[in-house]
């Protein structure tokens, strides 16, 4: 318990302070004191690329906002001699209303100077702790409150009600087995003991359900034992941008129940990179869950069904120019990115390589919740303008990506910067180039 | 003040050193360490060992990251900096236990070599942390301080090495006084300042290896190419 000027301090710095110490373990400490302040990670972030003289972007810079909490209560030069290096406390509201700014409204949690800095400093972590303080007692942007708030009482975060997205589900069957002028091109859904149970992002409900209809004909094409649950099947997590390892926690373990309850033999996350780390890589912990099941990305899948020769694919029919966009959770933090290029040569004709790339690869600035914060959209479409470059010096016209949070990002700096390209993602065009036999 | 008191009180201040060092450690481990229940995934090498061995070796690697690439006189410097440290806390056990060593001129200059060029890093860090918006953003009297406490130490670290054959250290040459003065002062300052990172980096580095090894990030393959 931090009792220091405990008198003066507003209640919520209180509650800040004395919750700090309980999210403190090994790992974080050993980012909390090894910064030597070398500077070398400031221009690894999009968001100092595209603010040139203005120090407050810098990691290091944001990194000291937290840091100086831990030093001054948790670090012993910090507590007597505060000054000397830095060491500071909060004691207000409005103090609380500064460091989400920075928490949230200055950084994505990308991790690109957690891999760039020689002292191995993981700031994207300790920036999410900072964000799970700041959400536990209340202070967090508008977006981030109602998004966690439909996740925590609809089950997903979007606020899908169950009967449209089983309307979907019926919708995108009856497209498909029309299409295909075969009946049995249906979703199953809740079927029992299947090889893979397959999970969505809501936005593929709400604004793509063709992506949904795709992965249903690729499922198809391949003959798989599958069903989509009923319940449980909103594998995006709100929990990883917000800090909120109780709703972390509670999302995750959703999809594995349902999963175990269903007895599938293998969890698919469709393409989010978010989803995909919150469920295959964060989740586990946590929910505090031992995983029964085998979990992949859709992406695995995919190439996988094409290397066993279960479905046929003719690259020919998607013969523009493409390019591709890492996502930041697969790549920086689930080592996602062979796989998709894999495929993407295995269904496109002509691909160009985004420099850099994998894990390298820029922000699409729309990660770590920005699309859900409104109030920093002026910010984040400014950073965007690195992504933009990166994107037109390929010469693409389509960019590809195996995140639905990237093509919002994406789309939204397209718009923004008036590029002529489009997004689209892995499923769409494994389901063009799809051979039926 | 004799050389030979100086050199005393540097073996108790390295002797404290030590003991702060030990507390240190025992405050860190007292933080519990997280429990990892994630399934190992990616394409990269999974192993813990692998994975942990490139979070710790990485530094070692000029093409190992893109902060290094793009700033390669940055770290040349760095190189060269902790080269200095190496050599200039070596002269100073050499100096006192191994002192003939010091009638060999190459080694003399191997020393002398190796500290004037972290002393020249010093004067360029400082004219860096000085200079540099961003850095002045996010330094405290501590990095100001440790950066200029280093240099001068380098300083007379160099300029006392030609003293510091057996028959010259018998006159008593204030370089070599003052060299032993500041490092004993080095010694005590280290491990409540940033320079004691030396002390976290194989732990922080470990953690970091293990768990983006485990989810297939390290080893870093490609990136740019």
């Amino acid at each position: 318990m931090i009792s220091q000027n405990s008198e003066t301090r507003s209640h919520k710095a209180q509650m800040v302070l004395d919750r700090f110490e309980k999210k403190l373990n090994r790992q974080m400490v050993g980012s909390l004191v090894s910064c030597v302040h070398c500077g070398l990670c400031t221009d690894s972030c999009h968001y100092v690329l595209a603010n040139p003289g203005d120090p407050t972007y810098a990691p290091a810079y944001k990194a000291d906002k937290i840091r100086k909490l831990f030093k001054r209560h948790f670090d012993w030069t910090g507590k007597v001699f505060p000054k000397w290096v830095k060491a500071g406390t909060v004691m207000t509201d409005e103090e609380l209303e500064e460091l989400k700014d920075t928490v949230f409204g200055k950084c994505t949690n990308c991790r690109r100077c957690t891999l760039n800095c020689p002292m191995g400093v993981d700031f994207a972590t300790f920036n999410r702790m900072a964000r799970g303080l700041l959400v536990s007692v209340g202070v967090m942007p508008e977006g981030v409150a109602t998004v966690s708030k439909d996740q925590w009482e609809i089950g997903n975060q979007m606020g899908v009600l169950p009967e449209d997205y089983l309307d979907t589900l019926e919708w995108m069957s009856e497209e498909v087995s029309e299409e295909l002028g075969d009946p049995a091109a249906v979703i199953p859904v809740d079927k029992m003991d299947a090889d893979i149970v397959y999970t969505i992002n809501p936005r593929e409900v709400k604004y793509d359900p063709r992506s949904i209809a795709d992965a249903l004909k690729v499922f198809h094409a391949a003959k798989a034992n599958w069903t989509m649950p009923s319940e449980g099947w909103d594998m995006t997590n709100f929990g990883l941008f917000s800090g909120d390892d109780d709703l972390g926690g509670a999302v995750a373990r959703r999809v594995y129940e349902k999963t175990i309850e269903l007895r599938g033999k293998c969890l698919v996350m469709s393409e989010c990179g978010h989803g995909y780390r919150s469920t295959r890589c964060e989740g586990p912990n946590w929910a505090k869950f031992d995983i029964p099941f085998e979990m992949e990305s859709s992406v695995d899948t995919m190439l996988r069904y094409i290397k066993e020769g279960r479905i046929k694919v003719d690259k020919s029919k998607n013969p523009d120019l493409v390019t591709f966009h890492d996502s930041c959770n697969n790549a920086r933090s689930c080592g996602l990115t062979e796989e998709p290029r894999e495929l993407l040569q295995l269904v496109c004709e002509n691909f160009q390589e985004m420099v850099p790339n994998r894990a390298e690869n820029f922000c699409c600035t729309g990660g770590g919740g920005a699309m859900s914060m409104t109030e920093y959209t002026p910010r984040r479409l400014k950073s965007a303008v690195i992504k933009a470059d990166q994107m037109k010096a390929t010469g693409a016209k389509i960019v590809v990506t195996t995140c639905h949070n990237c093509v919002d990002g994406l789309n939204d700096l397209i718009r923004h910067y008036k590029l002529d390209m489009k997004v689209t993602q892995l499923v769409n065009l494994v389901a063009n180039a799809l051979v039926w036999e | 003040m004799s050389l030979h008191t100086v050199q005393i009180i540097h073996y108790v201040a390295l002797g404290v050193m030590t003991l702060v060092y030990v507390l240190r450690l025992r405050w860190f481990f007292r933080f519990p360490a997280a429990k990892e229940r994630q399934p190992p995934s990616g394409t990269g090498s999974v192993k813990p060992t692998a994975s942990i061995f490139y979070s710790w070796f990485n530094v070692a690697n000029p093409l190992g990251m893109e902060s290094f690439r793009k700033h390669w006189f940055l770290y040349l410097q760095f190189v060269v900096f902790h080269l200095g440290v190496v050599a200039a806390i070596t002269m100073s056990f050499v100096i006192a236990d191994f002192a003939g060593l010091m009638n060999h001129r190459w080694v003399v200059l191997t020393f002398q070599i190796l500290i004037w060029g972290a002393f020249a890093v010093g004067i360029l860090r400082i004219i860096r942390r000085v200079g540099s918006k961003y850095l002045r953003a996010i330094s405290s009297p501590d990095d100001y301080f440790s950066l200029v406490l280093l240099t001068v130490w380098f300083g007379l670290a160099a300029s006392a090495a030609p003293y510091g054959r057996p028959d010259l250290q018998a006159a008593g040459n204030t370089l070599l006084i003052a060299y032993y003065v500041v490092q004993t002062f080095f010694l005590l300052y280290v491990p409540f300042s940033k320079i004691s990172h030396y002390l976290y980096y194989p732990f922080t580095r470990y953690y970091l290896g293990k768990s983006l090894g485990r989810r297939g990030v390290y080893p870093m393959e490609g990136g740019s190419a």
